[in-house]
């Protein structure tokens, strides 16, 4: 691995101290994939994602978790202990060469210990500073206990997922804290690109509640200034007026699940694609979605004869934007994301080579580059050294 | 239109996107400054869903100008009707795109070449130029002339069958998850590429799966299918390390609390509120593991509790025994939340036509102020004269001929007011 940033990489030169843990590790991963200079702050034992599967080889080992190995891709790695003074003023020390820290520790945690954007700007006026928390740094809710999906509850995002007739559902794993992490990825750019006009610093209160708010995309506009309250409705789009856009569903066929979608512009292709002329009834047409139960039965007898690749295949032919509900494994080995190289062997020198996903975005002149996660206090010397000789000189 | 300190002051965005993500990742832009300009086709937004707010008083009965979620997501913007498959409107878009930093589009891969505006044009024109490019799949690769929309992504990228309940089919997260996302990864790619050119002079090319983006929320199942040939599969409410967790009913139609229980002595201090000291004794959840094994047995002791109880009032009692609990609120509940108000995660914006209108700000508050809501939406093709005249340097009887000849429009071409309804 080299230690190094990556020679002309679009971020080369940023300097960031990440104190974030767990899914919100996704923030210095992206700047790191871009060539930012991210240093991991453990605590003595590790990021606790260290200690999340799966774990290759299959036993718990702070090294070999497949979360650690995604999330932490081209850090380095130092541990230090925020409740052990010496090790504050490592940190304070390391502000000397970098200017961009990036946490997630509750509201508080890190100010009480000295170490908040008051205390910090102090000794580097021009630090960007970002916090993720749940619910933001202050506020009636500032020290609510938080997870995923108390942030999902919270920010109306969990009442609209899931079936009308169950209880809500929450979204795979930690996605809305994942997308935090990816805010707060943009807000600290916009932060730099602020300094490089300015030369001034910022201070960025993340909360996760919002990025789950975010990915709203409407409903509470339109109750704001329709009145509308929406309600969750399965896979099909929100909405139950009958003249809606009928079908964008998931259905079950002959091997698996679609994604089917009918062609605003034509309509009547669902019909000839499955051969039922019921489809194309004016009636139906005129008002998809109230007759969805209806379409969801017409489709189902076609679907059912045909397996998942093949349904798609036919109707893509037809304009007809279907896809596939691919599932991980099935993702691993998608011949399309083979062939565009999307996944990257990464070699580890306890995991071995592991296949990895790459980059989430191609910056053709500046490309995206997957660099292993680090050993726990694998660059303890490479990035304290200079701190540590400072520490021994003043001490003499 | 937008404040002079923003972090994105002075860079201008040409924007040619629809739907959902494209129009996402340049109001993000918007909002932190940049100055943005979207070009739609003038035949675009003749028919109009329905129900839609009332137009304010006083204000013209414009639909196409009234619709919350086109306005939601085209905040920050101006707004200019171009016909751009018309010669002299490929000759303004061209003209406005060599005074821009970054030109962002979403279409199928071949339709910016068929119009004679993909990279190499503008680089012609603008040699230091940033495009970006959303495609579904990418710009290459077998899929790369599928067409899709945000759910159908959702499907491919394994977040859909990872998302709902394990005894039913595969869900879908809320409305939309692969818009937004691909939305925001188009920000910070722009933003890294505008720091290298700034350092560089160099502009590129960015193209952005909006695939590619989305696996990166299902790399935990993703690595446990690379590391150990195992399907992930849908676990509904529960958690994959820590149980209880989940949703219950409460009292009332359709009312559920989310309960998270992390820890030994969350499980306690719920066992207190609950006023059950036989369960925080069980040595059947006595500890994480145990209470793993367990967890239906704890799920109907929450529930037999919750069903008794108001979803705000238990939210209070829970978080008061620091237990991470809330209500899953309705989108109606948001703008009565004292912390949603508290940190201002609406913002409220002046629409001409509709009044106030509150836009959803992006996820943090910044010191510096460096992002927030530049702007209310546009009218329908009201940019014109600041593109055609101000910048362009064209003179008004110009706009006129092109606004007579239909390549720059105000209202949707065929759009009659005493046909709308």
């Amino acid at each position: 691995m080299g230690v190094c940033a990556v020679h002309g990489a679009a971020l080369d030169g940023l300097k960031v101290l990440e104190l974030t843990s767990g899914t919100f590790d996704y923030t210095g991963k992206l700047l790191a994939g871009f060539g930012a200079d991210v240093v991991k702050i453990e605590p003595p034992g590790g990021d606790p994602i260290r200690y999340q599967g799966p774990f290759v080889g299959g036993e718990e080992d702070q090294e070999l978790s497949g979360r650690h190995l995604h999330m932490n891709t081209g850090k380095r790695s130092i541990v230090l202990d925020m409740d052990d003074a010496g090790d504050r003023q490592h940190l304070i020390r390391l502000l000397d060469d970098f200017d961009i820290i990036v946490e997630s520790f509750p509201p508080n945690y890190l100010p009480e210990r000295g170490l908040g954007y008051q205390e910090l700007s102090r000794h580097r006026p021009d630090i960007i500073y970002a916090s993720i928390s749940y619910f933001g740094q202050d506020g009636p809710y500032a020290d609510f206990a938080g997870s995923e999906i108390v942030a999902e509850a919270l920010s109306g995002y969990l009442r609209l997922t899931g079936d009308p007739d169950r209880e809500p559902v929450k979204s795979y794993d930690n996605l809305v804290e994942q997308q935090a992490a990816l805010q707060t990825a943009v807000a600290i750019m916009a932060a730099a690109t602020y300094r490089d006009a300015t030369g001034e610093g910022d201070y960025l209160d993340v909360a996760v509640f919002e990025a789950s708010m975010f990915l709203l995309g409407g409903p509470a506009q339109s109750y704001a200034t329709a009145g509308i309250v929406a309600k969750r409705n399965g896979t099909r789009l929100l909405g139950t007026l009958p003249e809606l856009f009928y079908p964008s569903c998931i259905r079950p066929c002959k091997d698996g699940y679609v994604h089917v979608h009918t062609n605003t512009r034509h309509p009547d292709m669902m019909g000839v694609l499955m051969d039922v002329p019921e489809l194309n009834d004016p009636e139906v047409l005129a008002t998809p979605m109230g007759h969805a139960d209806l379409i969801d039965e017409l489709m189902d007898r076609w679907l059912s004869q045909h397996d998942k690749f093949g349904v798609v295949r036919q109707a893509q032919d037809m304009r007809l934007p279907f896809t596939e509900v691919l599932t991980p494994l099935e993702l691993t080995k998608d011949r399309h994301l083979e062939e565009r190289g999307f996944f990257q062997d990464v070699e580890h020198p306890r995991a071995g080579v592991i296949r990895q996903p790459g980059a989430p975005g191609t910056l053709t002149a500046t490309p995206w580059v997957t660099r292993r996660a680090p050993l726990l206090g694998e660059h303890q010397e490479d990035v304290l050294g200079s701190a540590l000789d400072q520490r021994t000189s003043e001490s003499q | 239109m937008v404040g002079s300190s923003r972090a994105l002051s002075g860079v201008r965005v040409l924007e040619m996107t629809v739907a959902v993500a494209g129009p996402v990742a340049c109001h993000v832009l918007g909002d932190m400054g940049a100055e943005v300009i979207k070009v739609e086709e003038p035949n675009s937004r003749l028919h109009t869903p329905r129900p839609l707010p009332p137009p304010r008083p006083g204000a013209k009965d414009h639909p196409f100008n009234r619709v919350p979620n086109w306005i939601e997501l085209n905040r920050s913007k101006r707004h200019l009707a171009l016909n751009v498959a018309s010669p002299e409107g490929r000759d303004i878009f061209l003209k406005v795109a060599a005074i821009s930093d970054v030109v962002v589009e979403n279409f199928s891969p071949r339709v910016m070449g068929n119009l004679g505006i993909d990279y190499e044009d503008l680089k012609k024109v603008n040699p230091s130029i940033i495009m970006v490019s959303m495609p579904a799949f990418g710009k290459t690769g077998p899929y790369k002339s599928r067409s899709s929309y945000g759910p159908g992504i959702d499907a491919m990228s394994g977040i859909s069958h990872l998302t709902g309940y394990p005894d039913r089919g595969p869900g879908k997260p809320a409305n939309f998850f692969c818009d937004q996302n691909a939305g925001l990864h188009a920000a910070f790619c722009t933003m890294a590429a505008l720091r290298h050119r700034r350092r560089t002079g160099e502009g590129q090319y960015i193209e952005l799966s909006m695939l590619e983006g989305e696996v990166q929320f299902a790399a935990p199942a993703i690595m446990e299918a690379m590391i150990s040939g195992v399907d992930g599969m849908r676990i509904g409410n529960r958690h994959q390390f820590y149980a209880p967790h989940g949703v219950y009913p409460c009292r009332g139609e359709d009312q559920w609390i989310a309960i998270a229980v992390t820890s030994d002595e969350a499980w306690k201090s719920l066992c207190r509120v609950m006023e059950r000291p036989d369960l925080a004794d069980d040595p059947r959840f006595a500890e994480r593991s145990r209470r793993y094994e367990n967890q239906d047995l704890a799920d109907e002791a929450i529930t037999a509790w919750a069903c008794q109880h108001d979803p705000l009032d238990a939210q209070e009692v829970l978080q008061d025994a620091g237990i991470a609990a809330a209500s899953a609120l309705r989108v109606n509940e948001l703008f009565a939340d004292p912390q949603v108000t508290h940190r201002g995660s609406f913002s409220w914006v002046d629409h001409p036509e509709l009044g106030p209108f509150p836009h959803t700000r992006t996820a943090w508050r910044s010191f510096q102020g460096n992002n927030g809501v530049g702007g209310p939406a546009p009218l329908f093709g009201d940019g014109d004269d600041y593109v055609l005249r101000d910048l362009l340097g064209m003179r008004l009887e110009d706009v006129e001929r092109l606004t007579q000849a239909g390549i720059v429009s105000r209202a949707p071409i065929g759009w009659e007011p005493e046909k709308a309804d």
